[in-house]
């Protein structure tokens, strides 16, 4: 059942297309190292040159007779090799060229290399807030949607008002407040905000797989109700589930970006977020520097249609009658 | 010599509105149900849609339980609460066909895992090799052969006679007492029907298992059944010998069942249909007899009082003031 | 000396070798195989089929309603002297609806659940005739009288009415503009037995009072041997047996048609043990060899494996498509 759904997965042009643009920046950013010509947050460059080789014109000769027909002779001389350490700094706001492929910031930072590596940390966030919220709500939905009563309508009631709360509102003033900077709490803060929509759907579709008969059957047969929620419902979810964390995913990569925008994350660390950050912090809009906020604009739209697209895809898969023929 | 393996007394079943307009009201699915169903006997519930029959099998089978009244199978009370231990007890002696062949089967599943469970939850078979015979076994008797083929294949890969085989297979499968089956056949292919009808009665024979047969057809109802219940707006209206129900209906309803259904050899002319009308809300229904305000032989007592079951002849009763 | 009315006598519509289906990516569905049938006016023609016989895409075919990719691929539908397959989308437009039109299968689906069901009606006027608001809804109101819907539903949504009261309004839909011919895709088939039998009546009554005629399609041949003039089987795409129900019913020639008549138990006689057919319908996209049928037919022979029967008439008003019943052609 599983190879089927990834068989059909991988033969839909769209969800291809999105899986190669995914696994294009899963590769950027695992490769980051060897893509980045230089270090993103250096603004140097350090080279070494060898200025003067000289020989010591004096030889030392250690003599040793050994016997009456052999001597030992040791020569000793020695190298003196002067280095010269050129830095040079990086060319400040350059344009793109052949050294600088995306060009350079105002301090002097390869704009290129920052985006290499700050796929890393843009995806990584993206990813694991998209598990963990996904995770969350999954569980919160199918307690909620299968045992229904009293369990459903505390859990709803949270979500529900928790939905109500706007999460973009509620990042900053958490961001604003924390103490502690970091990756870690960037995840918790868009999980801990973006968990009620997710939970809502699966709810929804939990009901509406509990009232089914082949559910209905299970419990006529005497099944367990835990049985039933693992094995016969959430089977029938998977495509839902999926279409749940792309969409989380994306929202957890918009999220990190926002929040790094606006700077409340961490500004020190390299993302595409905090590239924005700096951009904007720099004039670098109104200098015309297209060349620096374009790059990670143009980047997250690209993750974000790869998302949109492979949920087209999981949306034609689910539902047979989207399918061409 | 009590032979009755089924009863139900008075039982009620009544389905609360949630919304605040309908507050404090209720649906009235199921009222004043009582019959017993003896052992080996096929009994037929007809009625049309909000008749009741179906919230009936519910609450025979434990999906739902009852407002009030007494349901007895084996002599054990059914009630509100039962422990665990008796509730999967029940659910091995009362066996369930469902309508929609394919919402009755897991579409992420295969036919073998699916025929499986039955075996496994009830302990019925040891280890794997056992469960896979006893799988092939049921699947051989309900006409899908060679099994091992069929174990391998999944819900939508099958046509739809052959999915009702699988429920059919399913519910056989762990030797219950009495097997419900609702519309079995109302969405299957027209010629897959006798067969699947003839495959039930088989099965029935072969098993020695106690049968209700659910369904909205009269003709079918008298192929398939020893006894007929006609039910109407969530009551019984007439109980009896199939034949007897067929041939001498007593209840007005009951007539005009047989008169609606379709039967080409009564020589293509027909007589109009003795009165019109539609099914009562089951939120408000009717003072009285809840049929009266479409029979034609209604009288003024008829919606005073809801007439009690009257008996007719040998076995036959009905819910009417004539 | 009487006169014969000659316009009486050629049938309203005549279907001819019509060949419909769909394209998929493995070739190409034949749903409707070289169809043949006459429809009389004022006649009642059943269609009896199960699923997959191609009996909806045939009614879809004579109303041209196919869509995507389903066409009618050749033959022809002779209509009061005009070819309906050769019109274009326009003049089909202006026999659409006002000369055929159509009732379509689970009134549930079929009526917007937006818009209250006087709307649809005007709606429907308006789509095919040109019309002012006033006399469109005094024509919706008359029409609704005419099935018995009374007139302060006029204003009520679909979702307010019953399954029964629903169909009422699908056919009154259909009648709104006054066609010679209604095709009627399983309208009874969501409905419960009563209901069912107060719609048929209904339609029969108005038919007396309109004088249309009815193409009804359905799987429930008990019904349709009960009501129509004419009766034709369909599967497979094809054509198995076709002429007046009695004779159909008194002497089923087709195994097919046997079979279908020995599916149904009956309400009177004694009760016996009934056959049924075994196996299931074919896939119209590679259908078997021969004969259609042969695979599930008890009494198929050789010739059946290989040929596949015509449409022969063996007796007055009842042709059969069966290598059991050749005339003295050999073959």
């Amino acid at each position: 059942m599983l190879k089927d759904t990834l068989a059909l997965f991988i033969e839909n042009r769209k969800a291809l297309f999105g899986l190669m643009i995914l696994v294009f920046f899963s590769g950027v950013a695992i490769f980051a190292p060897l893509i980045a010509p230089y270090d993103p947050k250096t603004n140097k460059v350090d080279v070494l040159r060898i200025v003067d080789e000289e020989m010591d014109r004096t030889t030392t000769i250690e003599r040793e007779k050994i016997d009456e027909f052999t001597e030992r002779r040791v020569y000793t001389q020695s190298i003196a090799t002067t280095y010269e350490r050129v830095t040079t700094k990086l060319p400040l706001n350059a344009k793109p060229s052949r050294e600088h492929l995306l060009g350079t910031t105002k301090a002097g930072q390869d704009l290129f290399s920052q985006m290499v590596y700050g796929t890393r940390i843009t995806l990584t966030v993206g990813l694991v807030t998209g598990l963990f919220t996904t995770a969350l709500a999954l569980t919160l939905a199918l307690v909620a949607g299968y045992f229904g009563g009293i369990v459903d309508d505390i859990i709803s009631l949270f979500t529900n008002v928790f939905l109500v709360i706007p999460s973009l509102p509620l990042m900053i003033v958490i961001a604003a407040y924390i103490t502690v900077r970091g990756v870690i709490p960037i995840v918790l803060i868009l999980g801990l905000t973006s968990w009620p929509w997710p939970t809502r759907i699966l709810r929804s579709q939990v009901v509406s797989l509990k009232n089914r008969d082949f559910v209905r059957v299970s419990r006529v047969l005497g099944e367990k109700p835990l049985y039933i929620v693992f094995r016969e419902i959430l089977p029938n979810m998977i495509s839902l589930v999926m279409a749940s964390f792309f969409t989380s995913t994306m929202a957890a990569i918009m999220g990190e970006a926002t929040l790094e925008f606006l700077g409340l994350g961490n500004v020190s660390i390299v993302s595409w977020g905090t590239i924005l950050y700096w951009a904007q912090n720099s004039g670098a809009l109104l200098s015309g520097a297209w060349w620096w906020f374009l790059p990670p604009g143009i980047c997250i739209a690209l993750i974000g249609t790869s998302f949109a697209l492979m949920n087209f895809a999981i949306d034609e898969i689910s539902n047979p009658k989207l399918r061409k023929r | 010599m009590n032979d009755n393996i089924l009863v139900l007394e008075g039982v009620n079943k009544h389905f609360p509105l949630n919304s605040f307009r309908m507050r404090g009201k209720v649906v009235h699915a199921m009222d004043d149900v009582s019959f017993s169903l003896r052992r080996g006997e096929v009994l037929a519930i007809v009625g049309e849609s909000g008749s009741g029959k179906t919230t009936t099998a519910n609450v025979i089978s434990r999906i739902y339980k009852q407002t009030s009244g007494r349901v007895a199978f084996e002599g054990r009370e059914l009630s509100g609460t039962m422990s665990r231990k008796e509730e999967l007890k029940h659910h091995k002696r009362v066996q369930m066909i469902f309508q929609d062949p394919f919402g009755a089967l897991n579409p992420t599943r295969t036919v073998g895992g699916i025929m499986e469970r039955p075996f496994i939850i009830h302990k019925i078979a040891k280890d794997k090799r056992s469960v896979a015979e006893k799988v092939y076994n049921i699947l051989i008797q309900v006409g899908l052969e060679p099994p091992e083929q069929f174990t391998r294949k999944f819900p939508h890969e099958l046509s739809g006679g052959q999915r009702q085989r699988v429920n059919i297979a399913r519910a056989f499968s762990i030797e219950p007492e009495l097997i419900l089956a609702d519309e079995p056949t109302s969405m299957l292919d027209v010629s897959n029907r006798m067969s699947i009808m003839n495959m039930m009665l088989n099965l029935k024979e072969r098993h020695g298992v106690s049968f209700i047969y659910i369904t909205h057809d009269l003709a079918g109802a008298r192929y398939m059944s020893d006894r007929i219940i006609v039910m109407y707006a969530g009551m019984i209206m007439e109980i009896g010998p199939a034949e007897e129900i067929i041939n001498s209906s007593f209840h007005p309803y009951t007539k005009l069942l047989k008169s609606a259904a379709p039967a080409p050899e009564t020589g293509l002319k027909r007589k109009p249909l003795i009165t019109g009308g539609d099914i009562p809300s089951l939120i408000d229904p009717p003072s009285g007899c809840r049929f009266h305000p479409r029979c034609p032989f209604a009288g003024e007592s008829c919606s005073l009082e809801i007439p009690p079951m009257k008996k007719i002849g040998e076995d036959h009763y009905a819910r009417c003031l004539l | 000396m009487i006169e014969l009315d000659r316009s009486q006598m050629t049938p309203l519509l005549q279907c001819k070798d019509l060949v419909a289906g769909y394209r998929i990516k493995s070739g190409f569905v034949h749903a409707v195989d070289d169809v043949s049938f006459d429809l009389d006016r004022g006649g009642f023609l059943g269609i009896a089929g199960e699923s997959g016989c191609g009996k909806s895409t045939l009614a879809y075919a004579i109303m041209r309603l196919l869509k995507d990719n389903a066409i009618i691929e050749s033959g022809s539908l002779i209509f009061k002297g005009i070819d309906l397959v050769k019109l274009n989308e326009e003049q089909m437009k202006k026999i659409r609806w006002v000369d055929i039109s159509m009732a379509f299968q689970s009134a549930m689906n079929a009526l917007n659940p937006v818009l209250s069901v006087g709307e649809q009606l005007i709606d429907a006027i308006h789509a095919h005739r040109e019309a002012s608001q006033s006399n469109a809804r005094d024509r919706a109101i008359e029409v609704l009288k005419l099935v018995d819907i009374p007139r302060d539903r006029f204003d009520s949504y679909p979702h307010q009415l019953s399954g029964g009261m629903k169909q009422r309004v699908m056919i009154a839909m259909a009648l709104i503009l006054n066609p010679e011919l209604i095709i009627m895709d399983e309208p009874t088939t969501a409905l419960d037995v009563v209901v069912q039998r107060t719609i048929i009546e209904k339609i029969q009554e108005l038919r007396k009072t309109l004088g249309f005629s009815v193409i009804f399609i359905t799987h429930d041949l008990s019904l349709l041997v009960e009501i129509s003039d004419t009766l034709a089987i369909m599967y497979a795409g094809k054509i198995v047996e076709y002429g007046s129900s009695e004779s159909l019913f008194n002497s089923p020639l087709h195994p097919y048609t046997k079979g279908l008549m020995n599916s149904f138990p009956s309400l009177t006689g004694r009760i016996k043990r009934m056959g049924g057919i075994e196996g299931k319908p074919p896939d119209l996209l590679k259908p078997p060899d021969g004969c259609r049928f042969h695979p599930r037919c008890p009494l198929a022979m050789p010739i059946c494996r290989e040929s596949c029967p015509s449409l022969e008439e063996i007796a007055d008003r009842h042709s059969v498509a069966c290598f059991l019943h050749k005339g003295a052609e050999a073959q």
